[in-house]
């Protein structure tokens, strides 16, 4: 059964006095354990897909299925939940919380989720330790180099053991070897711990990590490319 | 169990969203400072004005209660309508509830005691005195019935007059002389303070018998009586100007005496506004049986009580007191705007936060809380600061010689105002901030 379910999905936003279709019936189903890139040219509808899958976004038609539940029918608390439980989220800027330190940054879905002290701080650290900084605990985002805020990125992203990890541009804002950094971890994360992973890129060299790449070109899937395992670094 | 971990989590979340809210405040130190200044300045005024306010109120008070409670003057503004010197006798057996009433006489003499001369102002009381206005020595013992009787050459000195005379030496047994005859000092009054009981610690005071001699009248224009309760102060009034107006014949005069009879009983039930028995004369008539009496318009006779004239004189100044807390209200909601201005910055600036937030679980309540929290500690940050700043103006103001007063309701009114500024001026912000879809959030940057 795939994890995850969308199904003939629409999305159009109103640009003025013009409705704008961004998405134009998009079937997509992901299922437990799958690498998945989604690539397109800037404007081509991946982010806004993204934004879907992460329930940040309803689309305005068709219906998703995270795990049989149908987020369309969800009310914002509940997409909380949601997003708290299921989602882990690695933005292309990282999005770190300034004013805490890695690991209390990782601890941010961990309190959302209503975590006490000590049983959050030993998650944290796991996660922190996974992706290699577990000697970077007390640093502030200041304090790390581009490629390891998205590592802590990443941690907070997994501490939550969520059900698919969504990176949108994950590498966009890092040089070649933090990023090659990064996609060593995203498999690694795929094939020892067996997380679901789905990015978004529009740079085919990172998208060739996955196992999956789905083409999108204006508003719809063009291609689907099957990737040989083991591509890339 | 499933029910006390969900409370579990809302503590872990409500607990964090209070740290975050702590956070937001300390991430800008300067704009925080200066918000939680607004708020302060505006606690600080409503604090200090109205302390001052209360302040003034308790002043004056103070000044009335010195007088002596339950006091009541008569007083006779025309030569006419003066006392004999024994109708204060006459006074209290006839009004219910009198205790006590002596003769008024004062004026100025001169007084000279060894190379020392000057002019005194003196008062002429009988035995009563002391215990009519609350009067206690300092040193030796007040003037007998029998001193008044027998007009004996005895004086009480005020508790300046004994002080500037004879310094710090006790003058009970000294003698001095008042319009070139010899007194004897036989006590001093405790002292009052600067304006208080009529100025009393500069005068002297001596037997009303002695005092008629030395300004060579006959007749009395005050009298001074107690009365034993403030209910029975009320009553006597109203007792009283029906005796007087009878004893200066108006109660015949219909219409215009009517009216003043009305207000005098009502002022004795209610204790409003009609404090005075004034007795007015009526306005005369062609063949008006009494020519003696002065023109219309002018009052023959005050009969007045103490207790009233404070109550009043509270009154007034507890509006006073309430409109400079108004006043200085204004200065709060001006603070309180300061921190509704704050808060829609920070939600602006902190969008790409709220949406991190929200994608990582964070519920609309979150961010409501969080924003909310804020804007109250600032608020509480400012009442605390504002509370501390007007208490040390109020001491400012106090060490200037006034008259001030720490009032716990100022405290608590501001503290309330602030608060609900904090709270009414931050919900706008906070659901602002918590009502902006994740998506905007995230893509604002």
């Amino acid at each position: 059964m795939a994890l995850l379910k969308l199904e003939d999905i629409h999305h159009s936003y109103k640009m003025g006095q013009i409705n704008v279709d961004v998405l134009k019936g998009i079937d997509i189903h992901i299922s437990r354990g799958e690498f998945v890139s989604i690539m397109g040219p800037s404007g081509s509808g991946k982010s806004t897909l993204l934004n879907i899958l992460g329930c940040l976004d309803i689309a305005t038609r068709g219906t998703y299925e995270i795990d049989g539940n149908r987020i369309e029918k969800l009310s914002d608390s509940r997409l909380a939940d949601i997003r708290n439980e299921f989602l882990g989220f690695v933005f292309q800027h990282f999005h770190l919380l300034s004013h805490l330190n890695a690991r209390e940054n990782v601890e941010l879905p961990l309190i959302y989720r209503g975590m006490w002290g000590n049983d959050r701080k030993r998650k944290a650290t796991e996660a922190l330790e996974i992706v290699g900084l577990g000697d970077r605990l007390h640093h502030l985002p200041s304090q790390l180099s581009g490629g390891e805020k998205q590592r802590v990125a990443i941690a907070r992203a997994i501490t939550m053991e969520p059900a698919v990890v969504l990176a949108d541009e994950p590498t966009g804002a890092l040089d070649s070897h933090s990023s090659n950094n990064i996609m060593r971890i995203f498999k690694k994360l795929n094939k020892e711990l067996g997380m679901t992973i789905v990015q978004v890129t529009h740079d085919y060299e990172v998208s060739l990590h996955g196992q999956k790449t789905y083409h999108i070109l204006d508003g719809v899937i063009e291609r689907i490319e099957n990737v040989e395992s083991g591509g890339g670094v | 169990m499933e029910n006390s971990k969900k409370r579990g989590s809302f503590l872990v979340r409500w607990w964090f969203t209070a740290k975050m809210a702590l956070h937001g405040i300390v991430a800008n130190p300067l704009r925080s400072a200066l918000t939680i200044l607004g708020v302060a300045i505006g606690v600080a005024s409503v604090v200090s004005l109205m302390g001052i306010g209360e302040g003034a109120r308790r002043a004056v008070v103070e000044q009335f209660e010195s007088l002596g409670a339950n006091v009541i003057t008569i007083t006779a503004h025309d030569p006419s309508v003066e006392f004999d010197t024994e109708y204060h006798e006459e006074l209290i057996e006839r009004v219910v509830g009198l205790e006590a009433a002596t003769p008024v006489v004062s004026d100025k003499a001169s007084l000279k005691w060894r190379r020392t001369r000057g002019r005194v102002d003196f008062l002429g009381v009988n035995n009563q005195f002391p215990f009519i206005r609350d009067h206690e020595l300092a040193s030796g013992h007040f003037f007998t019935s029998l001193h008044v009787k027998q007009r004996s050459p005895v004086v009480v000195l005020g508790y300046n007059v004994a002080i500037s005379l004879l310094g710090g030496r006790n003058p009970v047994g000294k003698s001095i002389t008042i319009d070139g005859n010899t007194y004897r000092i036989i006590g001093v009054l405790k002292e009052k303070g600067i304006g208080k009981a009529e100025d009393i610690d500069n005068k002297i005071v001596i037997p009303y018998t002695s005092a008629l001699k030395i300004s060579e009248k006959r007749k009395v224009d005050a009298i001074w009586a107690k009365a034993a309760s403030k209910i029975e102060a009320d009553l006597a009034i109203v007792q009283l100007g029906r005796i007087f107006k009878r004893k200066l014949g108006l109660d015949q005069k219909a219409p215009n005496f009517a009216s003043a009879k009305e207000g005098e009983e009502e002022g004795g039930k209610e204790g409003g506004e009609e404090n005075k028995g004034s007795v007015k004369p009526v306005p005369k008539e062609p063949d008006s049986p009494r020519p003696t009496l002065p023109s219309s318009g002018d009052n023959l006779i005050t009969i007045t009580s103490l207790n009233k004239l404070v109550q009043e004189a509270d009154k007034a100044n507890r509006v006073m007191t309430l409109l400079l807390g108004g006043i200085a209200a204004v200065s709060l909601l001006v603070g309180g705007l300061g921190i509704m201005n704050i808060m829609l910055v920070s939600v602006t600036e902190r969008r790409t936060e709220i949406g991190v937030r929200r994608a990582l679980g964070a519920k609309q309540t979150d961010l409501l809380l969080q924003f909310l929290l804020e804007a109250l500690y600032v608020s509480i940050i400012g009442s605390i600061a504002g509370i501390a700043a007007g208490i040390w103006g109020l001491d400012i103001f106090e060490n200037q010689g006034f008259q001030t007063a720490v009032s716990f309701s100022a405290i608590k009114i501001a503290t309330v105002v602030a608060l609900s500024s904090g709270l009414v001026f931050g919900v706008y912000p906070a659901i602002s901030a918590s009502s902006v879809p994740p998506v905007e959030a995230l893509r604002s940057q």
